[in-house]
């Protein structure tokens, strides 16, 4: 069967006073259908680039992609018509109702009269807003709001739906639903989905085939216990030090500790008692073969260096692990 | 493709027109804005005594009125319009008459150098009184009725206001000799009639009669009202102050109304609605017209509300049910499209040469301004010469003045139409074209 989405050599160049910045260089994929398939990568990977070629909003400065067998640059409407988007902010419009925001894109989407009625009512139900569709979307909380987004993709059908980071700033328990509402646009109503994320925890859990991306590039590619098996047996082993910043020395000596493939550092802000941004705690990782056996050598290493350890995690393989050891760098740096 | 730029023009309706703030400003606040400012110029307010705003209107009167002789007294009429409105010598601060306060009036001989003083602007108006006009409106023993006069009132147009208030005036003193000569046409037929019933009545006429008709003639017996007939009995509009300023703010106001609704688009951008519309399979250049189609919508639906509530207002005030802007329902749809096709136009070339939908409010709002101030929003430009030329460059004069003409019952707002319309079809087409190249997301 041919794929849902074929991606070939897609780039992206811009220029800014006369310099060229490549966004995105030479992305090839395939998704079938009813696949869900994850772009993985940090802020600035070029995951929103990528999507925004594949969904007409940029003209590609090379390559081409099809959706359904139409090409997104010489059959943009066909390719458009079969593909919903559900923005990673809340696109729609806080002073109407649910009903009116479904119905407006309905509309756009070229869909009237029973049709759109039926359709209205059929995402209402999916999203279990039914109850609040006659009110304004403002008064809604940021969960509805998500889910009310997550509807006006879904309003003309389409055979596949891109999702760009819809749990960012929302409650563990929103996220869980949106999550669950993911697999079942597969499992209801046999949508083939395009998702992107810089949590690998949800992607790991979601996804059929993951593609990692950093700098414009797709690093790696396939299925989570695929891209897994990369990096082994690995352990990551996460060192918190509070305030402290390790000295660069005591990462080249971590590195030389047997077993030991990838060593990063980060420190992210927090917000203060004022709301003021703070440094956080910083994380000291090592990926390591049989981490448990290192952690000796590691915690040594760390006294030696002067390092006060606050507390150690050991955790088992994962797509974080994956990105640290293609890239030296942690996913969320 | 309509259908979704139908679906675009209800969504910038309704987002606008049931927004309460936005009601506040787009409706409520213009219109009491007008009416303080028209209630203030028309004397409804203050002390009451109906003080005269527009002072010394240059006018010119010229008489040719060749009079005529009967049972051998010379008649002039046209005298009267000379004695009467301009003053004889310097009478400074003492002249209490009203007229020589709102006009500067001259005698001038020769007609074509008054049209030609009203045409360089020097003068708001002519008075041009005919050679046979005493002779149509005087009776004699050969001819016992009167016949129509037309006096010229040649008027710069520019000046719209003022020009109507001199054709006010001369409508006035024209009804007031008219009324004389009426007088006496009537008492002289009706003692003809009896006396050719009664000798003995035409006999005591001769001894006795010693008719006294000056009353008749005497300004000071009837005000001169903006509401007059002509010599020929037709009606004359007059200039209603709440109709020139409340279409200067309404026009105002709209401008603000299509700028703001125009550069939403940035707003959409920036909060995603505009990717998620370009990523629906719709053409891009369908969408950017959707919008601007509605945001034209939007300023014709407040225009006609405008014009509707200024309606009911100048109509409670005078008392007298009254379309703000004449009566001319299709001239005044056209003025209404034309303005709003004109504000949409700035409102989307603005938006398309903006980068953030901040700066396109400072620089909407300091466009408006300058506009309404070099447009005669806030006061007349008739009598800054300079202003007479930059105010051409304006959408708001040639909207005020199209609107304030229709007020007075003129229709010669073709050039206005012209302008506005074509103005709007290049803002609108260079905004569009100018936005949608700008617009990879």
């Amino acid at each position: 069967m041919e794929p849902m989405v074929v991606v070939r050599n897609l780039a992206k160049t811009y220029h800014n006073n006369g310099r060229a910045i490549q966004a995105v260089t030479n992305v090839s994929f395939e998704i079938g259908e009813r696949e869900i398939f994850s772009l993985l990568g940090p802020n600035g990977a070029g995951k929103t680039t990528t999507i925004s070629m594949i969904s007409g909003l940029l003209a590609p400065t090379a390559g081409d992609a099809t959706i359904g067998g139409h090409s997104i640059t010489r059959e943009p409407l066909a390719a458009k018509r079969l593909l919903g988007v559900v923005p990673q902010e809340i696109a729609l419009y806080p002073s109407l109702t649910a009903r009116q925001n479904l119905e407006f894109f309905g509309r756009i989407y070229g869909l009237s009269g029973a049709e759109l009625a039926r359709r209205v009512d059929e995402v209402l139900d999916f999203t279990d807003l039914r109850e609040r569709q006659n009110d304004r979307v403002d008064t809604f909380s940021g969960g509805m709001k998500r889910r009310v987004n997550i509807g006006v993709g879904l309003i003309h059908k389409p055979r596949l739906i891109y999702m760009d980071e819809p749990t960012v700033g929302i409650d563990p328990q929103n996220r869980r639903r949106v999550l669950d509402t993911v697999l079942r646009l597969r499992e209801e109503m046999g949508m083939t989905v395009l998702y992107t994320s810089h949590l690998m925890e949800e992607v790991q859990e979601i996804s059929d085939r993951v593609a990692i991306m950093d700098h414009g590039e797709i690093i790696a590619l396939g299925t989570v216990g695929e891209l897994i098996q990369k990096v082994g047996e690995e352990d990551r082993l996460i060192f918190s030090v509070g305030q402290q910043t390790p000295p660069e020395t005591l990462l080249a000596a971590f590195r030389g500790v047997a077993g030991v493939t990838g060593v990063a550092f980060e420190r992210r802000e927090t917000a203060g008692n004022n709301g003021e941004a703070v440094d956080g705690d910083g994380k000291l990782t090592v990926v390591a073969k049989r981490g448990r056996k290192a952690l000796p050598d590691l915690l040594r290493l760390a006294n030696e260096a002067g390092l006060n350890v606050l507390s150690v995690e050991v955790r088992e393989p994962d797509l974080e692990a994956v990105f640290l050891q293609l890239t030296g760098r942690a996913l969320r740096d | 493709m309509l259908a979704k730029i139908r679906a675009l023009i209800w969504l910038e309706l309704y987002r606008t027109f049931t927004d309460r703030n936005a009601l506040l400003i787009l409706i409520v606040t213009p219109l009491a804005l007008a009416t303080i400012i028209g209630l203030a110029f028309s004397g409804f307010i203050g002390d009451g005594s109906n003080d005269v705003p527009i002072r010394d209107i240059p006018l010119a009167v010229v008489n040719l009125d060749e009079g005529i002789e009967t049972l051998g007294n010379q008649i002039n009429n046209g005298d009267i319009f000379i004695e009467i409105l301009v003053p004889a010598g310097d009478t400074g601060e003492t002249d209490e008459n009203v007229l020589h306060l709102l006009t500067d009036a001259i005698a001038l001989d020769d007609p074509d150098e008054a049209r030609a003083r009203v045409d360089r602007g020097d003068l708001t108006a002519a008075i041009i009184i005919p050679p046979d006009f005493s002779r149509n409106l005087t009776i004699t023993p050969d001819r016992l009725t009167i016949e129509p006069a037309s006096i010229e009132v040649y008027a710069n147009p520019a000046m719209p206001i003022s020009a109507s208030i001199v054709r006010s005036i001369a409508a006035g003193i024209a009804n007031q000799i008219a009324t004389g000569n009426v007088t006496i046409a009537a008492t002289i037929g009706y003692l003809v009639d009896q006396a050719q019933q009664n000798p003995l009545i035409g006999l005591r006429l001769l001894g006795e009669f010693e008719p006294d008709f000056s009353p008749a003639f005497d300004p000071a017996n009837a005000l001169i009202t903006l509401e007059t007939q002509t010599v020929q009995g037709e009606a004359v509009t007059t200039f209603n102050p709440l109709a020139m300023f409340g279409a200067g703010v309404s026009v105002m106001f709209m401008m603000f109304m299509a700028q703001a609704s125009a550069n939403g688009i940035m707003y959409e951008r920036q909060n995603g609605t505009l990717q998620r519309l370009l990523a629906t399979p719709t053409p891009r250049m369908v969408i950017l017209l959707g919008k601007l189609a509605g945001t034209f919508a939007s300023a014709v639906l407040q225009l006609v509300l405008l014009f509707i509530f200024l309606t009911l207002v100048g109509s409670l005030l005078s008392g007298q049910v009254r379309l703000i802007w004449g009566d001319n329902l299709l001239a005044i749809a056209l003025a209404i499209g034309a303005a709003a096709l004109a504000a949409s136009g700035l409102g989307a070339l603005l938006t398309a040469l903006v980068r953030t939908p901040e700066q396109g409010n400072v620089v909407g709002t300091a466009v408006i301004l300058a506009m309404s101030v070099l447009g005669g929003t806030f006061f007349s430009t008739e009598g800054l010469p300079i202003l007479q030329t930059l105010r051409q460059f304006t959408l708001n004069y040639w909207s005020i003045d199209a609107f304030t003409r229709l007020s007075l019952g003129e229709t010669n707002i073709g050039l206005h139409l012209l302008v506005l319309f074509g103005l709007g079809a290049v803002m609108f087409l260079l905004g569009v074209i100018i936005f949608n190249r700008r617009l990879d997301i």
